[in-house]
């Protein structure tokens, strides 16, 4: 598949439960092999976005295409989706579960047990395979519930928060299992409202607030569009200079640097000279990208 | 429809492997011939020993005719061409073997001194009880029974109808009836119930009651205990949150109808291995009764009533199943779940209790109707099949009729369901699951 090439397309979607409105005339692209990260605050319309995507419920208007093909049902089997709300059989065997959920996607026979097993493998559960699921922590039920979405090989794999609740440890070991997926050539739509996560995975994202896109690109572009106008500052003195609004529009203070986001027309020459001017000793001043989290919140403030 | 099939195994195997299924499956033979047999074991038990009963016979010409009564009584406890007998008739010829009389000699002693002397008789557990007999006994039918205990109603009876015969025999001999006359005159009758079906007649001594009530409460038994096991199941789904992630596998409709169908099964089977458990025991039961020379048979069943069992089942089943179904896809805890299917277990109770009605008179329009609603029919129309079958054409109204309501329930189930399992948090309330149902 060429990198180019559109995944899932959503065109001028709209889906409202009553009065409410759930997604605003939304249109986006996934594009193949990249992973796409839809974020947005609690309630922005996330889920109901992929609930659309997977054909779970049908959108009051617009149009989504999945492989350059209309939805229909058929097509689910080449998605796999991990919900954010999921859950096992609690007495049911895990290689009974692994084996029903492959057989709702249509792959039965032979490979199942190997492909199980080597998913297992991978999660570092192979001893639990005949365990029911009642007898497994969280976080193994988690890993589990993580194998049930890609024990069929989906080319389109939809995670949605599929680290919350797990260890530094298994977030790593699944977060490198994605990333190998991407390698693959699978297209992988992450859903979160966690940005530092999403910062070190996503090659595209989409931000949506209050059901409506506020906006969507690379998150190479997206930072680069918003400039270097971040600095992360360390030093004695000079506080009241960091204070001046006319210079800083927001400052962060961490336990030993501050971060301070500059203030239109400010600039950051500027700001280095006025702290020398006040006789505030430098130990770092570095400008820096703006975090997705600065970027997110700009942006959400902005479109209120 | 792989897919389907897939739900269908699921919901199968992992019914059929629980313990539950297992254990009730064995257990509820066990706890129906459990209730055949004790409560008549319990009241056959002869806790007392002999009745020792003292007789004031002031009239002087009652006291062998009573004597001979109680002994007739007891000869026909030993009637054997009535193996059946319900509890109590039981109970009473057992203790009819269990007097032992004695005559108190009256002359020469006033009444006061002789019911001094029983009373202290009584008090010195020397007596049961006794019975005074006055001299216009034999015109007014007056007397009295003393006795310790009054709770012993059993013995009174019987020997209230033994009195009863004595004085008969005593005034019949007074109005000079000659012995053979009188003996006819005693002769008992048999009522014998010979139900007349379209094939024939078949002698029947009370058995087929049994069987009907047995077929109507393992019907309404399954029903309930199947629905509750789908209540659970969709319950589980929702509160475990696997809904969403099957959703995105398989239609709503098609995972409903896996899991009830798959239940189904399960009911099916354990249904099975009960009728023949049935017949197992009844063969036996016969064999062992016919080896004592108790001539019994079991009321024999024709194949059609199985199959009416089979389809009337199916009915009740899919009826109540799928909506326990919407009622489990609308709550969000176990408990939420038993308190809105109260109205159906309800309906339930009542459809059944429409049992003794329906069997007393099978050919009533009463019985019409309530065999013809759905939520009834299962149990109405089988009763009405096994005791009085009706013509063909009612049987069948009743299965399409039911049968199209099911498929109108399904259809408002399945469409509350796919909405009501993805919406966590609270109850949905009756109008918001219209709402979803009506909603495109």
């Amino acid at each position: 598949m060429a990198a180019s090439e559109t995944t899932v397309k959503l065109e001028r979607v709209s889906k409202s439960f009553g009065e409410f409105t759930a997604v605003r005339e939304l249109s986006l692209d996934v594009r193949a092999g990249r992973v796409f990260g839809l974020l947005g605050p609690n309630g922005a319309g996330k889920t109901t976005t992929i609930r659309m995507i997977v054909n779970i419920t049908a959108p009051d208007s617009g149009s989504i295409s999945l492989f350059g093909r209309k939805i229909d049902p058929k097509l689910q089997d080449r998605i796999g989706y991990l919900p954010e709300e999921r859950g096992l059989y609690r007495r049911m065997r895990i290689i009974d579960q692994l084996r029903f959920f492959a057989e709702l996607k249509n792959v039965r026979g032979k490979q199942i047990d190997s492909k199980i097993d080597e998913w297992l493998a991978r999660v570092k559960l192979s001893e639990w395979k005949n365990k029911r699921s009642m007898e497994l922590s969280k976080g193994m039920q988690q890993k589990i519930q993580f194998i049930t979405s890609v024990i069929h090989d989906p080319d389109l794999l939809i995670l949605d928060e599929p680290f919350s609740g797990l260890d530094p440890i298994n977030t790593e070991l699944l977060k490198e299992i994605v990333l190998d997926l991407k390698r693959a050539g699978k297209t992988i739509i992450f859903s979160t409202h966690q940005m530092e996560v999403a910062e070190r995975i996503c090659d595209d994202i989409c931000l949506l607030n209050r059901a409506q896109k506020i906006f969507e690109g690379s998150l190479r572009e997206i930072k680069r569009s918003f400039g270097r106008n971040s600095v992360s500052v360390r030093c004695e003195g000079g506080d009241g200079v960091l204070d001046d609004p006319a210079l800083v529009s927001k400052l962060v203070r961490h336990a030993d640097e501050a971060q301070a986001l500059l203030a239109s027309g400010a600039d950051a020459q500027n700001l280095l000279k006025r702290l020398l001017d006040t006789g505030a000793v430098i130990g770092k001043f570095e400008m820096v990208e703006p975090s997705l989290n600065d970027i997110f919140i700009t942006k959400v403030t902005e479109s209120a | 429809m792989k897919k389907f099939l897939a739900v269908v195994k699921r919901e199968y195997l992992a019914r059929v492997r629980t313990k539950m299924f297992i254990v009730s499956t064995i257990l509820l033979p066990l706890v129906m011939s459990l209730f055949g047999i004790v409560p008549a074991v319990i009241l056959n038990i002869d806790a007392g020993s002999l009745v020792r009963v003292a007789v004031v016979d002031q009239t002087g010409k009652i006291y062998p005719e009573l004597q001979q009564a109680l002994a007739t009584e007891e000869s026909d406890a030993q009637d054997p061409n009535d193996p059946v007998g319900n509890a109590s008739r039981g109970l009473t010829r057992k203790g009819s073997g269990n007097f032992q009389l004695e005559e108190v000699n009256v002359t020469g002693r006033s009444n006061e001194e002789i019911q001094a002397e029983l009373a202290q008789r009584l008090r010195a557990r020397q007596l049961d009880s006794y019975l005074i007999l006055p001299p216009d006994f034999l015109d007014r039918g007056e007397a009295e029974f003393f006795n310790q205990n009054p709770g012993d109603v059993m013995s009174r009876r019987i020997l209230e109808s033994a009195l009863e015969r004595a004085v008969r025999e005593r005034r019949l001999i007074d109005a000079k009836v000659d012995s053979k006359t009188r003996e006819e005159l005693f002769q008992p009758i048999d009522l014998q119930s010979v139900k007349v079906g379209a094939t024939g007649q078949e002698r029947d001594s009370g058995g087929s009651f049994a069987v009907v009530f047995g077929i109507g409460f393992v019907m309404y038994l399954a029903i309930l205990m199947y629905g509750q096991i789908i209540l659970g199941a969709v319950i589980e789904e929702k509160e475990t949150r696997i809904a969403e992630i099957l959703f995105s596998s398989v239609k709503p409709f098609t995972l409903m109808m896996g899991k009830l169908v798959g239940v189904s099964f399960v009911a099916l089977t354990q249904l099975a291995i009960w009728g023949l458990a049935f017949s197992a025991f009844a063969l036996y039961g016969t064999g062992v009764l016919a080896a004592r020379g108790l001539p019994s048979h079991v009321p024999s069943i024709p194949l059609a009533h199985y199959i009416y069992f089979g389809l009337f089942f199916l009915l009740g089943y899919f009826m109540y199943a799928t909506i326990y179904a919407l009622v489990g896809s609308m709550v969000t805890t176990a408990q939420e779940g038993g308190q809105l299917a109260m109205p159906i277990i309800l309906i339930l109770v009542v459809s059944f209790y429409l049992f003794f009605p329906v069997s007393r008179s099978p050919d009533s329009s009463f019985a019409f109707w309530v065999s013809m609603i759905p939520f009834s029919a299962p149990v109405a129309m089988l009763v009405r099949i096994v005791t009085q079958t009706p013509p063909f054409w009612q049987i069948a109204l009743s299965l399409v009729i039911g049968f199209s309501s099911v498929l109108v329930i399904m259809w408002i189930a399945s469409r509350v369901y796919r909405v009501g399992m993805l919406m966590y948090g609270k109850r949905a309330s009756i109008p918001e699951a219209w709402r979803w149902a009506r909603q495109a």
